[in-house]
């Protein structure tokens, strides 16, 4: 038996998942192939990953909101790194791979609905992305990080985890704005620059600082396993 | 197979709730944890089973750090708690999902603990039972898993009362000398025939424990006349069938112990018991 890490017990875990969760996993792919099929091509279906997302990453740990199950949860004879592991995969790669699914299922079935009924000429598309764009690159990395901020939630809060993240973030916003205006008075004596920019956008070369951008690159690809590095030292020390 | 030192615990900044706790348990034995509501019984099961973590002091579970909760100790203990999982898996699925992680789980004693447990049909939800159905398949589920260490906190709360007595020939008969039993309870008639251990917690700590043939040879226990005022006698309950009496055992009599009147003993007379072990 290895201490460190058993694909057999990773596979057990992730076993586990799908039969406990089947009638759901069921409920949430017929939900978002209709989703699908009432939203393609507009912006509103990146709103609904995200916000599916969160919400089933929020729900990676909701073991612990039950004294008595989350017992039962940290004494599975698997590593905290396993346990965590299939909280990753399923809420980043599970769970994306279940969108594109419902996404080339549902995105045809509407058009070729719309097309028939409303009397459109709409083409088909089955990707839901343009493979190899940056933007593309740009929205993975934004929703692996947001999962993984979610995912932290979930194993930090007993309860209510996704209203409570969606809080910290604001707090953790409110308190960034705060900083970039103290930040802003120190170096300028000013925050009054009569409707001209200052721009703090660390992905954007044309920057206050020069050389930030790799800062901002850094930051973007590091932000996720950051984030679960926390999550599992929060996982290590969590007592029921 | 289970060496507690010095062990000190409380939850947030609140007063100790175990404090300096020293006990070391061996296997081939079931014991019994007694003690008054409060008193910490099921916060010591979940510090053996790592559930919790110290703030003073050492555990060794089977020579791990239960803290750590590595699956190797893992495998080797169940934990049975008062209040059960939410499951909403059938029996069948929780089998099959949860008994590949315990590498010494026996199918067929599943079988055979749940078929004397009345439980037949393993299609049902395990979340549509009554709480004494739950509580059944989890005991049998835990016995069939053949781990080292078997926690069982408040086990027969919510049994009937035919339930109790199967719950105690199947325990009985699931235990040899590499297995260890801890049983919490407060309902110490259940335990009736069953512990060879008896662990008294008092005021956050360990306060007595002994094994049944000690206690039967030090102690004697008997029911004894109103008027009867020997100087042996430790603590005595006034009944209607006369005073159930703890005295000390000068006459190397053999009586069957009461662990009810020893627990009520030990609670009203700890300093002269404590003497005499």
């Amino acid at each position: 038996m290895n201490t460190k890490f058993s694909i057999n017990r990773l596979g057990l875990l992730l076993q586990r998942f799908f039969i406990e969760n089947a009638q759901r996993e069921l409920t949430f792919w017929a939900i978002s192939t209709v989703v699908f099929m009432f939203l393609h091509e507009t912006s509103m279906e990146a709103l609904y990953i995200f916000i599916a997302g969160f919400i089933f990453a929020a729900r990676s740990f909701r073991a612990f909101t039950y004294t008595p199950t989350g017992m039962h949860y940290l004494l599975l004879p698997a590593t905290h790194f396993e346990k965590l592991l299939t909280a990753i995969i399923l809420s980043t790669f599970y769970f994306l791979a279940a969108i594109l699914v419902t996404y080339a299922i549902g995105n045809p079935i509407g058009t070729y609905l719309g097309n028939l009924i409303l009397g459109y000429d709409n083409t088909v598309y089955y990707g839901l992305f343009n493979l190899g764009t940056t933007e593309t690159l740009n929205m993975l990395v934004g929703f692996i990080t947001v999962q993984a901020i979610f995912i932290l939630g979930s194993v930090y809060f007993k309860r209510n985890a996704v209203g409570k993240t969606i809080l910290v973030l604001i707090a953790l916003m409110f308190v960034a704005v705060l900083a970039e205006v103290l930040f802003v008075k120190i170096i300028f004596g000013t925050t009054n620059f009569e409707f001209h920019n200052v721009n703090f956008d660390l992905s954007d070369s044309e920057t206050l600082f020069p050389g930030v951008k790799y800062f901002g690159e850094v930051l973007k690809y590091s932000t996720a396993p950051f984030l679960w590095i926390v999550s599992y030292f929060r996982l290590t020390e969590k007592q029921v | 197979m289970i060496d507690i030192n010095q062990v000190d615990f409380s939850y947030g900044k609140r007063t100790k709730l175990l404090s300096n706790l020293s006990l070391q348990l061996e296997a081939g034995r079931i014991h019994g944890l007694l003690g008054k509501n409060g008193e910490g019984k099921s916060t010591l099961l979940k510090l053996i089973s790592g559930l919790v973590f110290p703030q003073a002091g050492s555990l060794d579970v089977m020579g791990f750090v239960p803290g750590k909760r590595y699956p190797e100790m893992l495998q080797q203990i169940f934990f049975l708690p008062e209040e059960l999982p939410q499951l909403t898996l059938s029996i069948a699925n929780y089998e099959k999902v949860y008994a590949p992680f315990y590498p010494d789980f026996n199918s067929e004693q599943f079988d055979a603990y749940l078929k004397e447990f009345d439980v037949e049909n393993k299609h049902a939800k395990i979340n549509k039972l009554s709480h004494g159905q739950k509580k059944k398949v989890m005991i049998a589920f835990g016995l069939a898993t053949n781990t080292k260490l078997l926690l069982m906190d408040e086990p027969t709360n919510g049994l009937d009362i035919p339930s109790k007595g199967q719950f105690r020939r199947m325990v009985a008969s699931a235990i040899d000398d590499s297995r260890c039993l801890i049983i919490s309870t407060h309902q110490v008639h259940d335990l009736d025939s069953l512990i060879d251990n008896i662990i008294i917690m008092e005021k956050h700590e360990i306060v007595f424990n002994q094994t049944l043939e000690t206690i039967g040879q030090k102690l004697l226990f008997r029911v004894a006349d109103r008027n009867d005022k020997s100087e042996h006698v430790l603590y005595s309950e006034d009944t209607l069938r006369g005073l159930y009496q703890v005295c000390r055992n000068e006459g190397d009599e053999d009586t069957k112990v009461d662990i009810e009147l020893l627990f009520n003993a030990v609670l009203n007379n700890t300093t002269e018991i404590k003497k005499i072990f």
